[in-house]
């Protein structure tokens, strides 16, 4: 029982202040613009590459959570012809992954933060479940991370990332931007109208991270079909540091749980 | 489809765990309701002088509550509407407890409020909600869809939010503040075409404040000027026409501030995250130089943008009153402050605590200072939790087998940690805190526990199993959706680490597998088509995310793995090359191979989820090849496998949610035809367990409609009531044998069908020498098909003797005791309807999944004391209207009636129970299908002349058009029946019994079966184009139309009492089973 209350007391306070360090420096890696006192958060310029084929270059500027320039250049398969476009000057694009993740750390410091040293722990219990709710945004952060949403290509046609380029986009042409796990991405899809004597085998397509040459949708009345599917992306190595936090964080809140319920089970504590 | 099963709760001495998350108290100012880190929400009485009392429980959440609004217009409608960490929301009647809608969205909010236009909007309203999701969503207050989204220019998460409602400005708007602290106003009442038409509506205004984490913000109704905007370090108060700042305040070291309220003009309230609040005067600077006057009359009119400067300069909190706890200021507090104006009500303040405690303040409403100008303390108006309501209910909370180690062990009684009911047995398995196991018979169990019969407790049989040293955390009886288990095997797993196999009939222990793994978590049998070697084996999770693989025949650990760093989720067997995969919680996999038990592999993140997902498929492939049976027990097993991984995920509290779907699953299945089942329910954080009874109502009318058939057509034959009462001995004693040779354990995927079972009634005891000799062959013989058609018997018959129990008990839960005593002996007497020990909790299905239960101690304020001897078990004073309103409708119908029932009644109880049985499930099923209501009502006006039935169901319909809870309307019905019955039995009780025995005697040939075909026929014909109005649109799915209707047509020909014999048997025996 001693050594119980000594785990409260004292191991919980330095795990507790050891996560808090870990989800701080990870936090800044999001580079928050009210923490930062500098002010705007500095932007990052990434070279957009593909594997193989050099059809797509571009350089995309990231500050903080905000797409803040992106300049593309699309070789167009057949005709070799060069399409440029980018962003206009007054305008960004918020990439809802990343400032989510960051909320949620956010979110999970701020819990942390509550119990500070003077705090003190009476139960097991009272730990166990400070350590569910920050678990629980911890990874709710990760999987913004390593999850990209799907979305139908009816989506992102009516998305704004569309009215954002100058020169505009034309018709036939898609682009969508995620964050998979450290990877900043980038698809391009190249569309065809489909002739409305065609609609015997019509089939829309679902929501997909990536769709493939084929796919075909309906939107504002025209049906297409993708014809070319163009994927570039740039590594952020930022984010990949803040996922190895979370992982680390994740794994010490495990291990304060286990800790924790060992002792609830060689001995049975009451929770109140 | 709407199976009505009325639910009974038992619960044990300890409340189940109710960490509040969430509270907020009904515009009437009579309930109270908290949502829990469990999951549940908890429903609590406030009466007029502030008392709390626990009125229900809510299940139906599986992840914590994290908000709680109302939905609807108070008056109208009483609805809330709760929302969950994994997105769930859900639409609750607050007044009957009902789970009206409910959703999951992939959206977690954090802020719910609800808007309403009435003369601009149609529907019910808006939910507007804010949380981890960026900017506003509009969602449909009545089908819980999403309308549409409020955005903004730079969207982030909103924090907090409030509608701002102001006379002067003419317009609604939506004034929120984002977790980078950036306050935005949208437009409400000026945007509402434009939201309706999907158009995006962005911010008007937008504005950084100076503050992170925001916490609340509040507008000032009373001035319409000031707003206040609540964070965890500071509260300031801001100038609504131009977002000036007036003024701030800190918080003390160590305090965060959790919420705040205007009070009255001027006058705020705050309130801090441990338990503390502050009542604060803006006082003005020019005030006290004496100069005020001039300045505030202006202030609610026009202003001059310069004022606010003014305003600045002028305005400084003080603090007037202060609140506070004297203990347990470490559990986090929510709270919640309402402001009722009107003479009635009061403004309370009102906190619930993670330790489930609520705790009211009565704020006055002109506060003071002392006269020195210090705070003064307001005083605490009432405190309360769950357990205060157990504790003061000490009958109401008894455990289901409290009264086994009462008899026993003396006063001190076993906290049951997990229980399992085995419903081809009828044996309920509770394992103890001490290590104990009792087994015993579910349905005698419950009799006991409820009933007030001091006979039936001496005699109760059980069997105490010892073998774990600590506390028994998990039962699996695994025979019972899977034959391959030999029947006798019980598993059970304890805090000591050891899984034991018991003979759960003998009692002796098989086998002790020793883990040394930490305690056994959970118990799980292989799927259906995963053999190894042809044999099965049992999965056992430990707490240090271990995961052990038992074989149960060779009495072996075939493997224990290890290696899993976080609690284990899923755990999926793959059958053609014998791997287990292990998903944990951090959505890695461990691939495992049973044999050398050696990992193979261990992947995370895409690759993990494809290869569950693969598995999943590669499962599926294999059940299309297997028996149909096998299937429907794999589709229950997927469930369990993923609620039990949530379970342990920390987000389920209340393993409930899974055991119900699946129960009710196999109800529709018809997998289990039990018209009786004991669920057992385990709570997180509290080991204690409390159960749930389910009577399937369907199922023990159908059950008892055979039995009844039976009786008739045998007093038909031997024109004997002797020969019923024999017939049904036999029937006991072979039910006690088959029990005995263990056949009669039926494998609970046989699809029983009723008019099988009318089938095997009627043979009577010929079948019964032939099924006892065929369950003798079964044993040696082991074939599918007999076996299936003797278990259809066996348990055909033993069903029949334990749904009259059965009916018995519900009947005595529903009947309102110590209303009459003449009525209450009489019943006792004659009907064998037993006295009640004490109220019993009852519970209300709402769908597959949503489930409320009534609480010890909701009668306290339901009803008070009415006349000299205390009700025990009225659920509210309305019920003796309603069941007057019946007598009255119903009148014609009694005089009628009056003279069969008088013979039948005074003869034979047990038809009287099947009666009011009928009439029961009659109503259940009227007000659990409100859509048909319509339909019917003109249909029969169309169809039938009979008047009597249409008034009856009009005033019915109306009931439930009211809002009367079906439980209200039941007692109701029952009490008026229950009242009309003992009317004729007062009356042959002149005759004295013996006279009416020797009447019936003398008329036994003739009057006898006549009077109990007039009975059944007055029930058929009753209830039956009734029930065919109801079940038709259901049933029609299932049986072909054509024959239902044919079938329906008939019973509609019937003329009323005066047909021909010849037509009835056919007749009954048809609608029979129909029904």
């Amino acid at each position: 029982e001693e050594e119980f209350k000594w785990l409260l007391q004292e191991e919980v306070h330095a795990v507790l202040k050891q996560l808090q360090d870990i989800l701080k420096e990870a936090s800044h890696r999001f580079a928050l613009p009210a923490g930062g006192a500098e002010g705007a958060a500095k932007q990052e310029s990434f070279v957009l590459s593909t594997a193989g084929t050099d059809q797509v270059k571009g350089v995309l500027t990231l500050q903080g959570d905000a797409l803040c320039q992106a300049d593309v250049n699309l070789k167009m398969p057949r005709s070799n012809q060069l399409l440029h476009f980018a962003f206009r000057e007054d305008k960004q694009w918020k990439l809802q992954q990343i400032q989510d993740a960051r909320n949620h750390v956010n979110q999970a410091i701020y819990l942390l933060m509550k119990r500070d040293v003077n705090y003190h722990f009476k139960t097991g219990s009272e730990v166990l479940k400070l350590m569910d709710a920050v678990m629980l945004q911890l990874s709710r952060a990760r999987n913004r991370l390593t999850t990209p949403a799907t979305l139908t290509l009816p989506e992102i046609a009516s998305s704004g990332l569309t009215r954002m380029f100058a020169p505009a986009l034309p018709p036939d042409i898609l682009v969508n931007f995620y964050i998979n796990l450290n990877k900043l991405c980038l698809t391009i899809y190249q569309l065809h109208v489909l002739q409305p004597s065609t609609t015997k085998n019509f089939k829309p397509a679902g929501g997909s991270i990536l769709h493939n040459p084929g796919a075909m949708f309906e939107f504002g009345n025209q049906r297409y079909e993708v014809s070319h599917v163009h994927k570039v992306e740039c590594v952020v190595p930022w984010l990949n540091d803040a996922l190895v936090f979370f992982t680390v964080s994740l794994q010490l809140c495990q291990q304060l749980k286990d800790k924790i319920s060992v002792f609830s089970s060689y001995w049975n504590y009451k929770p109140y | 489809m709407n199976v009505p099963v009325q639910a009974v709760a038992v619960w044990g001495k300890i409340a189940p765990s109710h960490s509040i998350t969430a509270i907020m108290i009904t515009d009437d100012q009579q309930t109270i309701v908290t949502g829990s880190q469990e999951g549940q929400i908890c429903l609590w009485d406030l009466s007029s002088e502030l008392k709390i009392s626990s009125k229900e429980i809510l299940f139906g959440h599986t992840a914590s509550v994290t908000c709680l609004a109302k939905a609807r217009e108070f008056e109208k409608q009483p609805y809330v509407v709760s929302a969950t960490e994994n997105g769930e929301m859900c639409v609750w009647n607050v007044a009957s407890g009902q789970c009206i809608e409910n959703t999951k969205l992939p959206y977690r909010h954090t802020a719910i409020y609800y808007y309403h236009c009435s003369f601009r909007m149609t529907g019910e309203g808006w939910l507007l909600c804010c949380g981890e999701y960026q900017d506003v969503l509009i969602i449909d207050a009545k089908t819980l869809g999403v309308l549409h989204t409020l955005s903004s220019q730079s969207s982030d998460w909103i924090n907090c939010m409030c509608i701002v409602h102001s006379a002067r400005i003419q317009e609604d708007s939506l004034v929120a503040v984002s977790i980078t602290g950036v306050l935005k106003v949208w437009e409400l009442s000026s945007s509402l075409t434009s939201i309706q038409e999907r158009q995006d509506v962005c911010e008007k205004e937008s504005k950084s404040l100076d503050c992170l984490n925001c916490q609340a913000i509040r507008f000032c109704t009373y001035t319409e000027r000031l707003l206040l905007v609540v964070s965890s370090v500071c509260w300031q108060v801001y100038d609504y026409c131009d977002f000036s700042l007036l003024c701030t305040e800190f918080s003390k070291s160590g305090q965060c501030f959790a919420g705040g309220e205007v009070l009255a003009a001027y006058r705020l309230i705050i309130w801090t995250e441990d338990g503390y609040s502050y009542i604060y005067q803006l006082l003005n600077r020019w005030a006290q130089m004496g100069n005020s006057h001039k300045k505030f009359s202006g202030l609610s009119k026009s202003i001059y943008p310069a004022d606010g400067k003014v305003l600045k300069e002028t305005v400084y909190p003080h603090l007037l009153c202060f609140t506070g706890l004297k203990e347990n200021k470490s559990f986090p507090f929510v709270m919640g402050f309402l402001n009722e104006r009107k003479e009635p009500f009061y403004k309370i303040l009102f906190s619930g605590e993670a330790s489930g405690r609520i705790t009211l303040w009565h704020v006055p409403d002109v506060p003071a200072s002392m006269f020195d100008g210090s705070p003064k303390e307001i005083p605490i108006a009432a405190i309360w939790s769950l357990q205060d309501n157990f504790d003061k209910n000490l009958s109401m909370s008894e455990g289901i087998i409290d009264h086994l180690c009462a008899s026993k062990y003396g006063i001190e009684s076993a906290v049951v940690t997990s229980s399992v009911y085995i419903p081809s047995l009828d044996k309920l398995v509770c394992g103890c805190e001490n290590g104990k196991i009792f087994v015993t018979l579910g349905l005698k169990t419950v009799r006991a526990r409820l009933l007030e019969n001091v006979s039936l407790k001496g005699n109760l049989s059980h069997k105490v199993l010892n073998g774990h040293s600590s506390r028994v955390t998990c039962l699996l009886y695994p025979h019972d959706n899977s034959v391959k288990f030999d029947p006798s095997w019980l598993l059970s797993g304890g805090q000591d680490s050891v899984v034991i196999c018991w003979n759960i009939f003998t009692g002796e222990i098989l086998h002790q597998f020793i883990l040394q793994a930490g305690t056994v978590i959970e118990l799980l049998r292989s799927p259906e088509n995963f053999k190894f070697k042809d044999h099965s084996i049992v999965c056992c999770v430990c707490n240090d995310h271990s995961v052990a693989i038992l074989h149960l025949q060779k009495k072996e650990c075939l493997l224990h793995a290890r290696k899993h760093l976080f609690p284990v989720k899923k755990i999926k067997f793959d059958p053609v090359e014998n791997l287990l995969i292990v998903g944990c919680e951090d959505d890695s996999v461990y691939v495992w191979e049973i044999e050398t038990g050696t990992l193979e592999r261990h992947e995370t993140g895409e690759i993990a989820k494809a290869i569950l997902s693969s598995i999943e498929d590669s499962e599926y492939l294999v059940a299309d090849a297997l028996l149909p049976i096998s299937q429907e027990s794999k589709r229950n097993k997927n469930p369990e496998y993923k609620s039990s991984s949530s379970y342990k995920l920390g987000m389920v509290s209340y393993n409930l949610t899974h055991t119900e779907k699946s129960s009710d699953k196999i109800m529709d299945n018809s997998l289990i035809r039990q018209p009786f089942t004991v669920l057992p329910v385990k709570t997180k954080w509290n080991s204690a367990n409390f159960h749930i009874l389910l009577f399937d109502l369907e199922k023990l009318l159908e059950l008892l409609l055979s039995s009844q058939l039976c009786g008739l057509k045998s007093s038909n034959s031997f024109h004997n009531l002797d020969t019923i009462e024999r017939a049904k001995s036999t029937t006991e004693k072979r039910a006690l044998t088959l029990k005995r040779n263990k056949t009669a354990g039926s494998i609970s995927t046989v699809d029983g069908q009723v008019d099988a079972v009318c089938a095997n009634q009627v043979s009577g005891d010929t079948n019964a020498v032939r099924s006892l000799e065929e369950s003798g062959g079964i044993k040696r013989q082991k074939k599918m098909k007999s076996s299936r058609k003797i278990r259809m018997q066996s348990s055909g018959n033993i069903d029949v003797d334990i749904a009259t129990d059965t009916a018995k008990l519900l009947l005595s839960c529903l009947l309102p005791w110590g209303v009459d005593e003449e009525i209450d002996n009489l019943c006792v007497r004659h009907l064998d309807i037993l006295r009640l020990q004490c109220p019993v909790s009852f519970g209300l299905l709402s769908n597959e999944s949503h489930i409320s239960l009534m609480l010890p101690g909701w009668k306290c304020t339901d009803c008070g004391v009415l006349e000299e001897h205390t009700l025990s078990n009225l659920f509210s004073n309305r019920v003796f209207d309603l069941s007057n309103k019946y007598l009255a409708a119903t009148e014609g119908q009694t005089e009628t009636k009056e003279e069969p029932v008088n013979n039948t009644y005074g003869a034979k109880g047990s038809e009287t129970v099947i009666f009011l049985f009928n009439r029961i499930a009659l109503i259940n099923r009227i007000i659990n299908m409100p859509s048909l209501h319509m339909c019917f009502s003109e249909t029969s006006k169309h169809h039938s002349p009979d008047f009597r039935r249409g008034s009856l169901l009009k005033l019915i319909c109306c009931w439930s058009d009211q809002s009367i809870k079906i439980i209200e309307a039941m007692q109701a019905v029952l009490l008026a029946e229950v009242q009309r019955t003992t009317k004729t039995l007062r009356k042959t009780a002149v005759y004295r019994e013996p006279l009416a025995i020797v009447e019936n005697g003398n008329g036994k040939l003739q009057t006898l079966p006549k009077s109990e075909e007039s009975l059944f026929l007055d029930i058929l014909h009753f209830s039956l184009p009734l029930f065919l109005f109801f079940i038709a649109p259901v049933s029609a799915l299932k049986h072909g139309k054509s024959s239902n209707s044919a079938n329906f047509q008939d019973v509609e020909d019937v003329p009323d009492r005066c047909v021909l014999e010849e037509s009835e048997s056919p007749e009954i025996s048809k609608s029979c089973s129909l029904c």
